[in-house]
C-alpha cells in the first residue's frame, strides 16, 4: 500500500465495491488515489453477501480479490475508519479534511493474530452480522477485513486491559486521539453506496418488534458459510424454518412510507434467496409475495423462471399485515389478486421483508452538492454523463447516484472513473511527474 | 354469463362526486387485505376501485360493499400510491345515492353547489310561507295569528297551534320515508340483480330482516375497523340517539313536548340531552374537518359540511327557542320558532332522502343484503371447479 501523502490525483470518497473500481480504474492509469473509506474494513455490502445473482458467484470470493488488489496496489493509499469532514474547491481541484478515528491501536505494528479478541470478554452484537452473531470489544472486522487490523469499540470496552497482556507486538493504545488530516486532491468520486431502509418504517410488517420478520441482508449473512449460525435457522427459537415468506416492496414504490422509486435488486436478490433456500433446506416452502417482478437485467429473467421452475412460489398481492401467532410464528395477510381477490391469511415460520434501498451518505455540511428529492445524488446529465455531478470535479459512481445492482454499479464506478481521469488531464492536475 | 357495458365517463363522474384519485391506483390489493372488515365474498375497496377505473358501473350499482365500509382511513394512510381508497369509497357511496334516487335531484344537489344552497333556501322560504300566506287568506295561524295576549306572553297556541304542527310533522315524516322507502327498494333490487342466478328464498328473505333493525340500531360492524374505533363509534352512536330523542320530542310528543310561556315540562330534559349530543359531536367533527389531522377527516365534501352545518345550527335555533319561551319573550320565540323550522325542515327534506343522511337506510340495508347473499349461498350445492370438472370429462 502506498503512503500517506498530502497531495492527490483523486480522493474515492466509500471503499466499497463501486469506490474499489473507480480508485483501481485510477490507479492502473498511473493516477494516484486516495481511498476513503468510514468503516474499519473496506468491501461494503457486497463482502457481507452470500452469493450473488443471477450466476451464484460466491460474493466474498469475487469480492476480496478485489479488495486485496486496492490493499496492495502501488498507487492506492487506503485510509480506513476514516470520515471525511470538509471537501471544499480549491482552484480546480480540492481541498479535503479527514478525520482519522483511532483503533485504540498501533496500525503499523498490528499483525492481526486475533489474540486480544479471544482475550476480550465482553460481548457485543455484530453489525457484520446485523445483531445475530456476537463480536467482542476488540476484534478483527470479519474473515474477510481488509485491512486484518484489529479495532477497539471504545463504547463497549470496560478497560480491563487483558487485551494489551497478550498483544504480541503491544501495539494497543488506550490513550489514542482522533487525528485530523488535510489532503489537497484534484478530482473527487463520491462512491457512498446505501443503507437499507429501517425495518420499523412500515409499521403494519412489524419490522423491527418482531424477531422473525428478517431484514435481507440479515438473511445474506444466515445462508452464508461463515454466518452467524453457520445453518438457516430462525432468530427467535433458532427452528429450522419450514415455510418462509418474502414480502416484496417492503420498502420500495411505496408512497406512504416515503420511498417512492424502485429499489431495483429486491426482487432479484429475493428470488436469489428464496431459490438458495430451497437448497439449504430440505422441504422448504417458499413463498414470494409481490406487486410484480421487475428482473430486467442480462440472464435475470431467466433466473426468475429458474427459481420458479425449482420450486419458489410466486404470489401476485402486495402483503398488507404481518402479525405474531403464538410460537413466534408470522400470519401474512394479502389480497390474491390472481384468484378473485381474496383476502388470504397465511401462516409462516419466517418472513424476510424485502427491504428497499436508500442512500448511505448525506453529503450535508461535508461538500457542496445537491441531491435529489429521493436523497440520492443529482445527476444533471444522466443521459450521456451519468457520473456527473452538480460540481465540476466531483463525479458518482455505484448506488450513491440511485439504486442498482453490483454489475451495475462496476460500470458506472468505471464511468466516474474514467469522467475523473479526463478531468484530470484536462485541468493539467499533477501529483508527479508521470512516466509518459 | 353476463354481459356488462363499458361506462367510459364512470371515471370523470366519480371525481365530480369526490374521488380525485383514481388514477393512481395501481391495484395492488393492500387496502382491502389491511381492512379488518374485508374478508369472505365482501372484499373492498379495490374490487370497487376496479370498477370505477374500468367503468363497471353496473357492477358497481350491484355492490353493497361501499356502505359496508366505516372510513377508518387505514387503507388511505397505507396506500402505497397515497390513492385515498377510503375517500374514494365515499365518492362512490355518493355516487350510489344519485343512482339509488329515482328523481334524479340526489345527483344535481350532489354536483352543484347552486342546486344544494337553491334547493334549501326555497325550502326555507316555503317554510317561512306557511307561517304568512294562512294569514293572509284569514286563517288562524302564523304571524298574523299574533295578537294583544300573543305579543305581551308566548302563545304558541295562538301562532304555532300543535294540532297543526303535529299533523304538519306526521306528513313530512311520511314524505320522507316514502322516499327513502323507493330508494332503498331500488337498492335491493340492483344488488339481487347482481346475485345473477343465485337462488334466494323468501325464507332467507324474511329470515335475515332482523339484521336490518340490529345494524340499524347498532352499526356495530363498525367496531371491527382499525383506527380509533370506539371513540368514533361511540360518538356517532350518542350523536345517533340526540337526534332520535328529538325526533320522538317532535314528531310523536309534540303535545307534551311544545309549551306556553314559562311552562317547564320534563319532556324538556330530554330536549336538553338531545342538543347537548348534537351540539357537542357536530362541533367536535367540525373542528376534525377543519383541522384535518385524521385520515377521514382529510376531505369535505360540501355535502359533508352542509349535514353538519345545517344539524349545528337546528339544535342551536332550537334551544335558543327554548330559553326565550322559558323567559316569556314572544317576539324573540316566534322567530325563532320559524328560524328553526327554516333550517330542520329544509335540512331534513335535502338531505334525508337525497343526501348524506340516507346512510341511515342504505349501511343497514347492505348489511342484510350481504346476510342474504351469505345465507343462500351456503344453501346452494357446492360449485365443482372449473378445472376439476374438464378433468373429470377428459377421464
Amino acid at each position: 500500500m502506498a503512503e500517506m501523502r498530502d497531495r492527490y490525483d483523486a480522493m474515492v470518497i466509500g471503499g466499497g465495491i463501486a469506490g474499489m473500481q473507480a480508485a483501481l480504474d485510477l490507479g492502473e492509469q498511473g493516477f494516484e488515489v486516495l481511498l476513503v473509506e468510514r468503516t474499519p474494513s473496506i468491501g461494503g455490502v457486497m463482502v457481507g453477501l452470500n452469493k450473488v445473482f443471477p450466476t451464484l458467484d460466491c460474493s466474498s470470493c469475487i469480492c476480496t480479490p478485489r479488495m486485496a488488489e486496492s490493499a496492495h496496489h502501488p498507487r492506492i493509499r487506503l485510509q480506513t475508519y476514516t470520515e471525511v469532514r470538509q471537501v471544499e474547491p480549491v482552484g480546480t481541484g480540492f481541498r479535503a479534511e479527514l478525520e482519522c478515528k483511532p483503533r485504540y491501536l498501533n496500525e503499523d505494528t498490528c499483525i492481526g493474530c486475533d489474540e486480544c479478541e479471544l482475550a476480550c470478554p465482553v460481548e457485543v452484537p455484530h453489525e457484520f452480522d446485523y445483531g445475530l452473531g456476537a463480536r467482542r470489544a476488540i476484534y478483527i472486522p470479519h474473515g474477510n477485513a481488509i485491512p486484518q487490523k484489529a479495532v477497539l469499540d471504545v463504547e463497549h470496552c470496560i478497560f480491563c486491559g487483558k487485551c494489551e497482556k497478550v498483544c504480541p507486538t503491544t501495539c494497543i493504545d488506550f490513550a489514542a486521539e482522533p487525528r485530523t488530516v488535510h489532503v489537497d486532491v484534484g478530482a473527487v468520486i463520491v462512491a457512498t453506496g446505501l443503507d437499507i431502509l429501517p425495518m420499523g418504517r412500515k409499521v403494519e410488517y412489524g419490522g423491527g418488534r418482531l424477531p422473525n420478520v428478517m431484514n435481507p441482508l440479515a438473511m445474506e449473512r444466515i445462508q452464508s458459510s461463515n454466518g452467524p449460525y453457520g445453518r438457516v435457522l430462525r432468530p427467535a427459537d433458532g427452528k429450522i424454518p419450514k415455510s418462509i415468506a418474502y414480502i416484496q416492496c417492503a420498502g420500495s414504490r411505496d408512497r406512504s412510507i416515503g420511498v417512492p422509486y424502485c429499489s431495483r435488486v429486491c426482487c432479484m436478490y429475493a428470488l436469489k434467496q428464496a431459490l438458495l433456500l430451497t437448497h439449504y433446506i430440505h422441504g422448504v416452502e417458499v413463498t414470494l409475495y409481490y406487486m410484480d417482478i421487475r428482473a430486467f437485467g442480462k440472464g435475470y429473467e431467466q433466473f426468475y423462471r429458474r427459481a420458479v421452475r425449482e420450486g419458489v412460489r410466486v404470489v401476485k398481492g402486495k402483503v398488507a399485515r404481518v402479525t405474531e401467532a403464538d410460537n413466534f410464528d408470522l400470519i401474512l395477510r394479502v389480497e390474491l389478486l390472481d384468484e378473485g381477490g381474496r383476502v388470504d391469511e397465511h401462516r409462516y415460520d419466517l418472513v424476510v421483508l424485502s427491504q428497499g434501498l436508500i442512500p448511505g451518505w448525506h453529503p450535508e455540511g461535508v461538500i457542496d452538492l445537491d441531491v435529489a428529492d429521493d436523497g440520492f445524488f443529482e445527476t444533471p446529465e444522466i443521459k450521456l454523463n451519468p457520473s456527473f455531478t452538480t460540481m465540476s470535479g466531483v463525479f458518482v459512481g455505484g448506488v450513491a447516484a440511485g439504486p442498482k445492482d453490483i454489475p451495475d454499479a462496476i460500470v458506472e464506478a468505471g464511468e466516474a472513473a474514467m469522467a475523473a481521469a479526463n478531468y484530470l488531464t484536462r485541468t493539467r492536475w499533477r501529483t508527479r511527474t508521470h512516466a509518459a | 354469463m353476463q354481459h356488462y357495458r363499458v361506462d367510459p365517463t364512470l371515471g370523470n363522474e366519480i371525481a365530480a362526486f369526490g374521488g380525485q384519485t383514481l388514477g393512481r391506483c395501481f391495484s395492488c390489493g393492500n387496502c382491502t387485505a389491511v381492512c379488518g372488515l374485508s374478508k369472505g365474498d365482501t372484499v373492498f375497496p379495490r374490487k370497487i376501485i376496479r370498477y370505477l377505473q374500468v367503468g363497471l358501473s353496473d357492477r358497481l350499482l350491484e355492490s353493497p360493499e361501499p356502505w359496508l365500509c366505516y372510513y377508518c382511513g387505514t387503507c388511505s394512510s397505507t396506500c402505497p400510491r397515497n390513492a385515498e381508497p377510503g375517500e374514494l369509497m365515499m365518492a362512490t357511496r355518493r355516487w350510489l345515492v344519485s343512482r339509488y334516487d329515482w328523481t334524479g335531484l340526489s345527483r344535481r344537489l350532489y354536483l352543484s353547489e347552486a342546486w344544494e344552497l337553491g334547493l334549501l333556501a326555497m325550502m326555507a322560504l316555503v317554510v317561512l310561507a306557511l307561517f304568512v300566506v294562512p294569514g293572509w287568506l284569514g286563517l288562524p295561524f302564523g304571524f298574523k295569528a299574533i295578537d294583544a295576549s300573543a305579543a305581551a306572553h308566548v302563545r304558541l297556541d295562538l301562532f304555532a297551534p300543535t294540532r297543526i304542527v303535529h299533523s304538519g310533522d306526521w306528513t313530512l315524516a311520511g314524505l320522507l320515508v316514502l322516499l327513502l322507502g323507493i330508494n332503498a327498494v331500488r337498492m335491493v333490487a340492483f344488488v339481487r340483480k347482481g346475485m345473477g342466478q343465485l337462488k334466494v328464498p323468501l325464507s332467507v328473505w324474511a329470515g335475515k330482516a332482523y339484521e336490518i333493525a340490529v345494524h340499524g340500531a347498532t352499526q356495530k360492524r363498525w367496531l371491527q375497523c382499525d383506527n380509533d374505533t370506539l371513540v368514533r363509534w361511540l360518538l356517532h352512536f350518542l350523536l345517533v340517539t340526540g337526534y332520535v330523542t328529538m325526533l320522538l320530542l317532535v314528531v310523536v310528543f309534540l303535545p307534551w313536548f311544545q309549551r306556553e310561556h314559562a311552562d317547564f315540562h320534563f319532556t324538556a330534559i330530554f330536549g336538553y340531552y338531545g342538543t347537548v349530543t348534537i351540539l357537542g359531536i357536530t362541533l367536535l367533527a367540525m373542528r376534525g374537518r377543519l383541522r384535518k389531522r385524521e385520515q377521514y377527516y382529510r376531505f369535505s365534501h360540501v355535502s359533508d359540511w352542509m349535514f353538519l352545518v345545517l344539524l349545528f345550527l337546528t339544535a342551536l335555533s332550537g334551544i335558543l327557542l327554548h330559553i326565550f319561551r322559558l323567559l316569556d319573550m314572544p317576539w324573540p320565540t316566534y322567530v325563532l320558532y320559524v328560524a328553526h323550522l327554516m333550517i330542520a325542515v329544509p335540512m331534513l327534506i335535502v338531505e334525508v332522502p337525497f343526501g348524506k343522511w340516507n346512510h341511515l337506510v342504505f349501511r343497514p340495508v347492505a348489511q342484510y343484503l350481504v346476510a342474504v347473499r351469505e345465507a343462500a349461498q351456503a344453501r346452494q350445492p357446492v360449485p365443482v371447479p372449473a378445472t376439476r370438472r374438464a378433468h373429470a370429462v377428459a377421464r
